[in-house]
């Protein structure tokens, strides 16, 4: 028995003890909401209803868009169906702004012709494009079993299509600058420079282009990459591309894209192509259709195409288009864009498809369900809508945390002084259990900032505050049954084994209550009450815990211990015994 | 706490009252003043209800829907931030300006109803440029009407289905009338909380709905602490045929000291938010949410005390099995028997009181009711079975 509350005891300390320094050696802390840190908060919400996949992906879409330029700690979280980004540390509300744009919708454009980045290409081990096909059934297999890898394949594509764009690609200052720029873009906002020494395109050598003219397509070229050449030339801009594109951001490296014109987009794998206008939509699918799956040598995609003029028909008059090369599709290629990004690329190898469509190529795993989730969501496209956006100042935010530190830390002091005064040698319990609570709470909060990406903000420093309340309340509901037992008569190694075993039936029905409305306060609702919500529930299972691994132990220990022999230690007064009492009063 | 200091309740008492608090030893007849409970609370809910359909809820942003903007008033006025609404095309004869103070800075605070995304951007460059300060210091929130209706319409319902499943919890541990007791009194605490907010006319902002949040999880919480109690002590007197008052009184007497203190643990550190965190440092954000803390927390320890437990003794008196007892219930020296005698060891405090009673009575001055009163069950008669032979564990 008192080997097992020792082991206990101390088992409970070196856990404390032990997760508190490992986090603090590792640097992990809580990270700090937006409320207390100043920043930018945008809820989204989608006209319509959404299915969760969807809106799951711009989740997603949105978190890569938000890593691209580099903000820290952002908390973009999906809560029910709305969506809640979280940039701390951004000011300028505009760029916010743009950085949630993702719609879901996706288009399905012919590729002109695409410019492969010799850097980006070696470095990307992502995509897909070149080597990718689709086909209808069993005639897949054999001409994709290669299955090539991206730069030859992607090369050759280039090549073999447009004759003049190897050596633009190699020769040519300008254009190939560009491109390297563009592999650039991906680690950072700061493409501005790289962008303007490319914009003067009068010596880019003429590439066979069908629809525009040498200047203005190696122009489009830099303002598909990085929309700061709309001060360079905003004519050509113009003439080449969509002119939202110009316009719409400034340091994001993101681009807007207007599906009715030509443009030029960038790939997943870093190559940057030419597209045509878009001709059908991701509406030809059948709504969560879309599977990835193991076809011949590796991963790949399928998916069904509507029946009708909806589906098969303009998916058909797509594919026939580049099946056969035509004009409007001269690399056979079909891009399949979501947010103004070529998810993927591959070449057609039937005329027509009935039911399904296969894309293989050299997938991974992980691409291939990329993709098919890309096409899932775009099958039922979703519109998100900002419906609040909350700036928050830095320093209102640094004032609300100090404040809320420095008037914790006096409100536990208060609470600490409270109880010595009431409990005597017994305190000692409360301070070693609150720290010991304090620790596991610190370490919990870190280590979910850290691996789950949440954070802590001023309802849940709020939360934490109260949960001070219902942890003290168990030791309370403990020492007060204790000091009922003693004062019936009870040894005190006797009092705290019973005390603790109805007290901790008291404990636990409560506590239960307090989890019940953590959960439903948690799954029902949106924003800051969720943090609330949270750090109560975490608190309060930690009370239940600590009650049973700290305090019982503690105390069971101390009541046999000569600390605690003497009822005056508890505050009862040494004369506390019954008859002694009523002999005072009664002389 | 009045009760305590009537000198005919407490005959057989020689320490004063708070040693008598400290030492657990307070006998004081709560159902007896149930009406005065009543009484006040129901006058607080109908200030509550009148004020609520005279004036309303002063709803924060967040719930109606609109533009709100802050940046530090030390090099603007107000006039001019009306102007530079008026040149963004912002209604600026409806726009709310207030001053409020945060940390001993002045900040200018603006609220409109919704505009768009470019005006927003536009009157944050005007303001940050009109007041000297660089954008970042300038904090704004929008939020669509449809969206802040969305979030009460889902904060209602959060609540509804809270209830819901804390009262059957409740019924499923206890019993349905301690459920209906309690979710009355949580009801209870938190109209008035509402009715603080509506008489006030202070900003309902999401902090304050935690805050509400919270303080349906303490009152709950505290009344299950005393639900938990008369549980036990039904089963304890389940054999000596007492009236349901008498449990009741029992029971809150025994948790009275334990209610007290964790009132008190639960009020500091919420008044330490108000006064320290809100009053000297003026974090506003602190100062809505604990105002609403406090008030809460006030009311959820008086209602276990004074709404659930009555109500529950209301409803137990009227169940078969108690409707025969109703009795006048025990009062004076009398509950102080059954209160020290509900605890564990009751032949040596029973013995105690017995000769404390009969040594206390002939002194004269303090010879209440309870002689003409019915006496009730000495506490070895309350006991339903002997006491069980010590169990020997090892040790």
């Amino acid at each position: 028995m008192r080997r097992k509350l020792i082991t206990s005891l101390v088992s409970i300390a070196l856990l404390a003890v032990g997760l508190l320094s490992i986090n603090l050696a590792l640097g992990y802390r809580p990270a700090l909401g937006l409320d207390l840190r100043g920043g930018i908060s945008v809820t989204l919400k989608p006209v319509g209803t959404a299915s969760t996949a969807s809106l799951n992906l711009a989740v997603e879409r949105i978190r890569e868009r938000v890593d691209s330029v580099g903000v820290g700690e952002p908390e973009i979280v999906r809560q029910q169906d709305a969506i809640v980004v979280n940039l701390p540390g951004v000011n300028d509300q505009e760029k916010a702004l743009d950085l949630v744009k993702v719609s879901g919708k996706v288009y399905l454009r012919p590729v002109l012709q695409c410019i492969n980045a010799p850097s980006a290409a070696t470095s990307s081990s992502s995509t897909v494009a070149g080597s990718a096909t689709s086909t209808v059934g069993s005639t897949v297999a054999g001409s994709t079993a290669g299955g090539s890898t991206v730069t030859n394949s992607s090369t050759s594509v280039a090549a073999s299509v447009t004759g003049s764009t190897v050596t633009v690609g190699t020769g040519s200052p300008g254009p190939s600058r560009v491109v390297n720029g563009a592999a650039s873009t991906d680690n950072g906002p700061a493409l501005s420079g790289t962008a303007t020494t490319s914009a003067p395109p009068t010596t880019a050598p003429p590439t066979t282009l069908p629809a525009s003219t040498s200047d203005a397509s190696s122009t489009t070229v830099a303002s598909g990459l990085s929309t700061t050449v709309a001060s360079g030339s905003p004519t050509t801009v113009a003439g080449g591309s969509s002119p939202t594109a110009a316009g719409a951001t400034t340091t994001v490296p993101i681009l807007v894209s207007d599906p009715t014109k030509t443009e030029y987009l960038r790939t997943r794998g870093g190559e940057v192509c030419q597209v045509g206008r878009s001709e059908g939509t991701g509406e030809v699918f059948e709504k969560d259709s879309a599977r990835a799956r193991i076809l011949g040598a590796g991963w790949g995609v399928t998916v069904n195409l509507k029946t009708g003029r909806a589906g098969e028909g303009v998916w058909n008059a797509l594919a026939t288009q580049c099946y056969n090369a035509s004009a409007a599709c001269p690399t056979r290629r079909l891009a399949i864009q979501l947010d103004a990004e070529i998810q993927s690329a591959p070449s057609v190898n039937a005329p027509t498809f009935t039911g399904s469509v296969e894309i293989t190529g050299s997938f991974t795993r992980k691409q291939a369900e990329n993709l098919a989730q890309v096409l899932n969501s775009g099958a039922l496209p979703i519109t998100l809508q900002n419906v609040a956006v909350e700036q928050v100042s830095a320093t209102l935010g640094k004032d609300s945390l100090r404040a809320a530190v420095i008037s914790g830390a006096i409100g536990v002091a208060l609470v600490l002084l409270f109880m010595m005064l009431y409990y005597r040698r017994l305190a000692l319990v409360v301070i070693v259990g609150l720290c010991i609570s304090g620790a596991l709470v610190y370490s919990v909060t870190a280590l979910i900032s850290r691996f789950y990406n949440g954070v802590l903000s001023l309802s849940g420093v709020a939360g934490l505050i109260v949960s001070i309340g219902v942890t003290i309340d168990s030791y309370v509901v403990f020492f007060e049954r204790l000091k009922d037992e003693v004062r019936g008569g009870r040894s005190l190694r006797n009092s705290a084994q019973r005390g603790f075993k109805s007290a901790f039936r008291t404990i636990l029905v409560a506590d239960a209550v307090s989890l019940i409305g953590a959960a439903v306060l948690w799954y029902l609702s949106v924003g800051a009450v969720r943090g609330f919500a949270f750090y109560l529930g975490l608190s309060t299972v930690m009370d239940v815990f600590v009650a049973y691994f700290f305090t019982r132990p503690a105390v069971l220990l101390l009541a046999r211990s000569r600390f605690m022999s003497g009822k005056h230690v508890l505050g009862l007064d040494s004369a506390g015994d019954g008859a002694a009492r009523v002999a005072g009063a009664t002389s | 706490m009045t009760a305590v200091t009537s000198p005919i309740e407490m005959p057989v008492s020689r320490r004063r009252v708070w040693g008598r608090l400290y030492h657990g030893e307070t006998s004081i007849d709560f159902m007896g003043r149930k009406r005065w409970g009543l009484g006040v609370s129901a006058a607080l809910i109908v200030i509550t209800l009148v004020s609520l359909v005279a004036q309303g809820l002063n709803l924060g942003l967040d719930f109606k829907g609109g533009v709100q903007w802050e940046v530090p008033a030390a090099n603007i006025s107000r006039q001019q931030a009306r102007d530079i609404l008026t040149a963004n095309g912002v209604n600026a004869v409806d726009a709310k300006i207030v001053t409020v103070s945060a940390s001993g800075v002045d900040r200018l605070r603006i609220q409109v109803g919704e505009q768009t995304q470019e005006v927003s951007k536009k009157v944050i460059d005007a303001l940050g440029a009109a007041a000297k300060v660089p954008i970042a210091e300038v904090s704004s929130n929008s939020v669509t009407s449809s969206w802040g209706s969305e979030i009460t319409k889902s904060a209602i319902r959060a609540l509804v289905v809270f209830i819901i499943l804390v009262a059957l919890f409740i019924a499923w541990r206890f019993e349905w009338r301690m459920a209906l007791s309690a979710i009355a009194a949580m009801v209870h605490d938190v109209l008035i909380s509402v009715g603080v907010y509506s008489v006030l006319q202070l900003d309902v902002t999401p902090a304050t709905v935690i805050a509400f949040l919270t303080i349906l999880g303490f009152s709950l919480y505290d009344t299950i602490v005393v639900f938990d109690k008369v549980d036990e002590n039904t089963a304890r007197f389940s054999g000596a045929r007492l009236p349901y008052d008498d449990v009741i009184n029992v029971s809150m007497n025994q948790v009275l000291m334990r209610s007290l203190n964790t009132s008190i643990a639960a009020v500091l550190p919420v008044l330490s938010l108000l006064v320290v965190g809100a009053g000297l440092l003026g974090a506003i954000a602190l100062r809505e949410f604990s105002l609403a803390l406090f008030v809460g927390l006030i009311t959820g320890s008086y209602s276990s005390i004074f709404i659930a437990s009555p109500l529950l003794a209301t409803l137990k008196s009227r169940s078969p099995k108690y409707v025969n007892l109703r009795a006048p219930h025990a009062t004076g020296a009398d509950l102080e028997r059954l209160v020290l005698g509900g605890s564990p060891t009751a032949k040596r405090e029973s013995a105690r009181v017995r000769a404390t009673a009969s040594s206390a009575r002939p002194e004269g001055d303090t010879t209440p009711s309870s002689a003409t009163v019915r006496t009730p069950p000495t506490a070895d008669a309350l006991l339903s079975h002997p006491p069980r032979p010590r169990k020997k564990t090892r040790r």
